[in-house]
């Protein structure tokens, strides 16, 4: 591939591994509890979870907004 | 488990099984550096960093191929059960151990490059076709080793998570890919070709096998005993001390009989977690331990010990002469059932 497709796919990675950090932190602070039972009050396994959030957002997003009705 | 999240479920085995693996690993990539510049084409004499890239890729081949053969192992061999049990470190170890690799590449390859070493990876001219592969089969490792956490499990829910889990495969594909068009084109003597042949053959003689006795085994129906609606289980000594036999009635689930300790007691063969073959497990500190993620059950009443929750069906035993009699009608999950002592 060519040096600016090349430069335009990692930008477009790096957007939305930023968009994956906001929603990942949003979700540890704010959803986590509400969605798993089983996360309140353990707080030191949340870091782990971050790669998973970072990577998978969208679906993150999805399930976030299907689990809490 | 449905208790509060911990960020590694640690046991003793657990820190055993890491333990060794880690200790092998490093052994290995040691062994490579230190044997690989005896071991090359003196025409061709290999350079530091290139060993290391080398030493990291073919661990992670070989840890992902153990990762992927453990699973018909253990359907073919109990005593592989134990390498089932902590699965998931050593996907997160393979995964790391791809990602040095990756590391050594763009550290020697593109590091005096004046464009940024990605930038310059996925530019390079000519098109290289092993690098995509790489790079997918790397994607995939990092997501795997991201989901492993029991959190994701219920997230995304046992059926989806399973599903997102079995792209192992894939990626085991795209690093036969990657290794294919990549150092095979450039091998001088046909080693890494036999060993990436070899291994990928072996995960599929494996797979067919535990395929086969599957099928067989579940041909096998449990015949109905004397006195309705007790079915005839077989012979007390065919059921293994610690371990179990898998008794399929008619009707109903299979039913996985233990023995611990010369007594017997039979729950469903379905773990309350994912559905996992309880009758391929073992007992481990006196509890049923799942074969697949280690889930625990007490023998008595299918409980799982506290903290947790999971409960399983019983079923009830009886002796008759040498041989057990099973009464294929489940108890409500959690019922003690006293075990029955071997004659
Ligand atoms: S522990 Fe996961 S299926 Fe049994």
């Amino acid at each position: 591939m060519s040096r600016l497709t090349a430069e335009l796919l990692l930008a477009a990675a790096g957007a939305y591994g930023a968009c994956g950090l906001a929603v990942g932190l949003l979700f540890l602070l704010r959803g986590l509890d509400r969605v798993d039972p089983a996360a309140r009050g353990a707080h030191a396994f949340r870091p782990l979870l971050l790669p998973g959030l970072l990577l998978l957002w969208p679906l993150v997003l999805w399930r976030w907004r299907v689990l809490a009705r | 488990m449905s208790a509060r999240y911990v960020p590694v479920g640690w046991t003793r085995a657990k820190l055993a099984y890491d333990a060794v693996l880690l200790l092998a690993v490093a052994t290995y990539v040691l062994l490579y550096l230190h044997l690989g510049p005896h071991l090359a084409d003196p025409a061709r004499p290999l350079d530091g960093p290139t060993l290391l890239m080398r030493a990291w890729g073919s661990a992670a081949f070989l840890l992902l191929t153990l990762a992927l053969a453990i699973g018909p192992l253990a359907r073919l061999d109990r005593r592989c059960l134990p390498l089932l049990y902590n699965r998931r470190h050593l996907g997160v170890l393979t995964c790391l151990a791809a990602l040095s690799h990756a590391a050594a590449v763009l550290d020697w390859y593109f590091a005096f490059s004046p464009t940024p070493s990605l930038v310059a990876l996925l530019s390079s001219e000519p098109v290289r076709p092993f690098i995509p592969f790489g790079l997918g089969a790397l994607l995939i490792l990092c997501l795997l080793a991201a989901t492993s956490h029991d959190f994701w499990l219920s997230f995304l829910t046992p059926p989806a998570w399973k599903a997102l889990h079995m792209s192992l495969y894939l990626a085991y594909a795209l690093v036969v890919a990657h290794v294919g068009f990549g150092a095979l084109q450039a091998a001088t003597d046909p080693a890494l070709a036999l060993v990436v042949l070899a291994s990928a053959a072996l995960l599929v003689a494996l797979h067919v096998a535990a395929g086969l006795r599957e099928a067989r085994r579940d041909a096998g129906i449990a015949p109905p005993a004397p006195e309705p609606p007790w079915v005839l289980a077989g012979p007390a000594e065919a059921i293994p001390e610690g371990g179990a036999v898998t008794i399929r009635p008619l009707r109903g689930e299979a039913v996985a009989i233990f023995r611990h300790q010369g007594r017997l007691s039979a729950v469903t063969n379905l773990c309350a977690h994912q559905n996992g073959p309880l009758g391929e497990g073992r007992v481990v500190d006196g509890c049923i331990t799942c074969p697949w993620h280690g889930f625990q059950y007490r023998l008595e009443d299918g409980c799982a010990p506290p903290p947790y929750t999971e409960r399983l069906a019983t079923y009830r035993l009886r002796q008759v002469g040498g041989e057990v009699w099973l009464d294929p009608r489940p108890n409500p999950p959690g019922t003690r059932v006293e075990p029955v002592a071997v004659a």
